[in-house]
């Protein structure tokens, strides 16, 4: 496997190794550069997949290991609402692992429809005071580089001619996954309302494509690693490719702490944790930042230096500002038949009518409603049964036997607006395991995005009462602490006085330090991003190679 | 929301342990020792000594679960071991919810004692006796730890002990082969209904 010693100095090195930062390296890589990239988290079963381990049980116990995810009591962070509360101790996590979250995401790939990139402008209802602007691209200038994305990682699907779902010039490379019993129910419940189904685009292949097997729709799929490598995780599509070339170094368990510049503003490398804790300098002409919206941000905020006394890249002041944290409904129903949602991929069937705002609903904002069961056996147990179940005896036995494999439930994914107050910044108080102020992330939804959940909510219920669900709720809405989704906080534009990066993810204030991640999102579309990021990668990534072939980055490549 | 992964896992961390996230630090050796044990045991067909519990408090403690699933005409807690889920979960992955347990049972003790004072054990209650006795202390650290134990005894691979005969899972009706074609439910498998043109 390819080596490079801290000092040799590499063409680039590419900082986390999820749906960005898989895509970069091997774009670069195959592209004829030295690329080192930099993951916090281990290897997972990079390359071992059958090895992941399909019990409910292990999976929520994990050996520090095995473990996929950040881990707060390690990778701390706080939580507040507004300026005027302490944070108190957070629970938001990202993948961390080669290959990041689309290790062990449920794999939607939604495209941002076209309006989307220009919604501050085009749509009026918006209301004043937050952070809505236009993007500096088009859904067009995009449109070639989400085909790419599909194509190569390997998206499942069906195109579909609907003002609800972005235009795409060539069809899925593998078909959708199969309909589920949930999906059935939408389709009967939107005949009636007169609403548009249609299946989930899924990183998750139906068949036999590039040498990958299909999915056996095992049912324990989001949150576990693919036994089958189905899930085109960046970890079995883009970094076996990437290493291939012999250019592509993958150091694991490297915690970044800075990004390191020299007297002249530009980047000369950054300095990370190995596992053992000892400090290493990597030298680097140009550095890729994919390590996530909430921690790119963080990186460029710890990243102070004489010259960049505020954090890295952060002349506008904007670094960690427009955070956009998932937010969502949900409501559940009982059916008389079973559904055996268990089965199958998470996210099935999606109902797309109300991705569009409409002010008639009274405030702005769209989102879609997914079938999305998931009642593994210790789900349904600890947290799956209806609310006025026993919890023990002969009633919840009895609750047990008769809801299992009866329930559909409705997930919604809805817009949250961005506002310059929701941020990601560094806590004065707390320290990580590394001894680097912790992520503080202070966020509360814009009255609107409450009102936008309350909506999708009820629809929820509508449409599980349509279906024929004889027992309906629906938990209270509530506002998002963190978690996956997260995006904004290094927002791309042409103004440097109003964005951090250009429309070619060039850090406005550094010449060789691109910021390619959910960070760059100038709006977080309906709550489903990785597609987006997966595409703006791809494109970045074109742009850099010729930028960089050209000699134009002003670096010595 | 409980949308991804970690959110899940979280929610169910906490919902195990309140506060006290000491019950994720389990050590893969000790895990991969009790599946090793319960396949042993599993194979040899025979009951598997208890690591934590006496004889006196795996009774207890078995009284308990099998209220929490009791056997009826299909069977419970007490048929799918979860007194051996647990007994081997509290040197593994629940250690530190040791002494929930032991403070616990002494308090169930008293308890029994103070509402039945000829009983001597809540082994000894009967059925009835025994789920008044629970009902006073559900709202319990002791007896919520019980329950969440049990319920995941019954419900986890039967590699950790529990689930027997993957009795849990067969009430449930849950299909482990990780392995499904479609149609996996009722109503995917009916015809679909005529769209609008």
């Amino acid at each position: 496997m390819t080596q490079f010693t801290p000092s040799t100095n590499v063409d680039f090195i590419v900082i986390g190794s999820g749906a960005a930062g898989g895509i970069m390296a091997k774009q670069l890589s195959v592209a004829g550069f030295s690329v080192v990239v930099l993951e916090q988290g281990g290897w997972g079963k990079y390359g071992r997949d059958h090895e992941y381990n399909k019990d409910e049980w292990l999976d929520r116990n994990e050996s520090e290991e095995d473990r996929l995810m950040s881990d707060p009591s390690r990778q701390r962070n706080t939580f507040r609402r507004t300026d005027k509360e302490k944070a108190v101790r957070g629970t938001h996590s990202y993948g961390c692992v080669v290959g990041g979250g689309t290790v062990t995401y449920g794999g939607s790939s939604w495209r941002h429809l076209p309006w989307e990139f220009n919604e501050a402008s085009y749509d009026k209802t918006i209301p004043s005071g937050t952070g809505m602007a236009d993007w500096p691209i088009t859904y067009e200038e995009l449109e070639p580089y989400y085909t790419q994305a599909e194509w190569e990682l390997g998206i499942s699907g069906l195109r579909v001619d609907s003002p609800f779902v972005a235009p795409m010039s060539k069809n899925y490379p593998v078909p959708p996954a199969p309909l589920k019993s949930s999906g059935a129910l939408f389709n009967i419940a939107a005949a009636k309302h007169g609403l548009t189904v249609v299946p989930g685009p899924l990183a998750i292949i139906t068949k036999r494509y590039k040498g990958r097997a299909a999915c056996v729709n095992c049912g324990l799929c989001s949150g576990y690693g693919c036994h089958v490598g189905a899930r085109s995780s960046t970890a079995v599509t883009m970094l076996p490719i990437a290493q291939k070339t012999g250019r592509c170094e993958i150091r694991v368990k490297s915690y970044v702490r800075e990004i390191s510049v020299d007297n002249s503003g530009q980047v000369t490398g950054v300095i990370y944790f190995d596992a053992q804790k000892r400090e290493v300098h990597q030298k680097a002409k140009a550095v890729i930042l994919s390590a996530n919206a909430s921690e790119s941000a963080r990186l460029l905020l710890l990243s102070k230096s004489a010259r960049f006394p505020d954090g890295l890249a952060n002349s506008s002041g904007l670094v960690g500002k427009y955070l956009m944290l998932g937010g969502g409904a949900s409501a559940s129903g009982l059916l008389e038949h079973p559904l055996n949602e268990y089965k199958g991929v998470i996210s099935g069937a999606g109902i797309v009518d109300y991705v569009p705002s409409d002010p008639k609903r009274g405030f702005y904002g769209g989102g879609r409603l997914t079938a999305r069961g998931y009642l593994t056996p210790l789900e349904l147990g600890l947290n799956g049964l209806s609310p006025n179940a026993p919890r023990w005896g002969a009633g919840y036995k009895k609750a047990l036997r008769e809801e299992a494999n009866h329930r559909m439930t409705i997930t919604c994914f809805v817009t949250q607006l961005p506002l310059e107050t929701n941020r990601v910044d560094l806590d004065p108080d707390v320290k990580d395991e590394w001894g680097l102020p912790a992520m503080r992330i202070t966020s509360k939804s814009h009255p609107d995005d409450l009102k936008n959940m309350e909506f999708f909510r009820q629809k929820s219920l509508e449409i599980l009462e349509t279906a024929g669900a004889k027992k309906i709720w629906a938990p209270a809405v509530s506002d998002s602490r963190g978690g996956a989704h997260n995006r904004g906080t290094c927002r791309m534009g042409n103004d440097p006085k109003t964005s951090v990066v250009d429309k070619y993810h060039k850090a406005h204030d550094v010449p060789n330090l691109f910021i390619v991640d959910g960070s760059n999102l100038v709006t977080g579309g309906r709550n489903h991003p990785t597609m987006t990021i997966q595409a703006l990668a791809f494109r970045a990534a074109q742009h850099i190679v010729r930028a960089a072939k050209n000699g134009t980055l002003r670096t010595s490549l | 929301m409980r949308t991804k992964a970690k959110s899940r896992r979280s929610f169910l961390v906490d919902s195990v342990t309140g506060l006290n996230a000491a019950w994720i630090t389990a050590n893969l050796p000790g895990i991969l020792a009790a599946q090793e044990y319960a396949r042993h045991s599993a194979e040899s067909g025979q009951l598997p000594p208890l690591a934590f519990f006496t004889a006196a408090q795996a009774a207890e403690v078995e009284a308990i679960a099998a209220q929490i699933i009791p056997t009826d005409d299909t069977p419970g807690a007490r048929e799918a071991r979860c007194l051996y889920f647990i007994d081997r979960a509290l040197t593994t992955f629940a250690r530190n919810s040791q002494a929930v347990y032991i403070q616990g049972l002494q308090e169930l003790q008293a308890k029994t004692a103070q509402l039945y004072p000829s009983a001597g054990k809540f082994s000894a209650l009967t059925s009835e006796q025994q789920i008044k006795t629970l009902t006073e202390i559900e709202k319990t650290q002791f007896f919520n730890t019980v329950r969440i134990h049990t319920v995941i005894g019954f419900l986890a691979r039967p590699v950790h002990g529990g689930n027997h005969n993957k009795i849990g899972w067969k009430l449930i009706g849950y299909d482990d082969s990780l392995n499904h074609k479609p149609p996996f439910g009722y109503y995917d498998a009916q015809p679909e209904p005529r769209r609008k043109a």
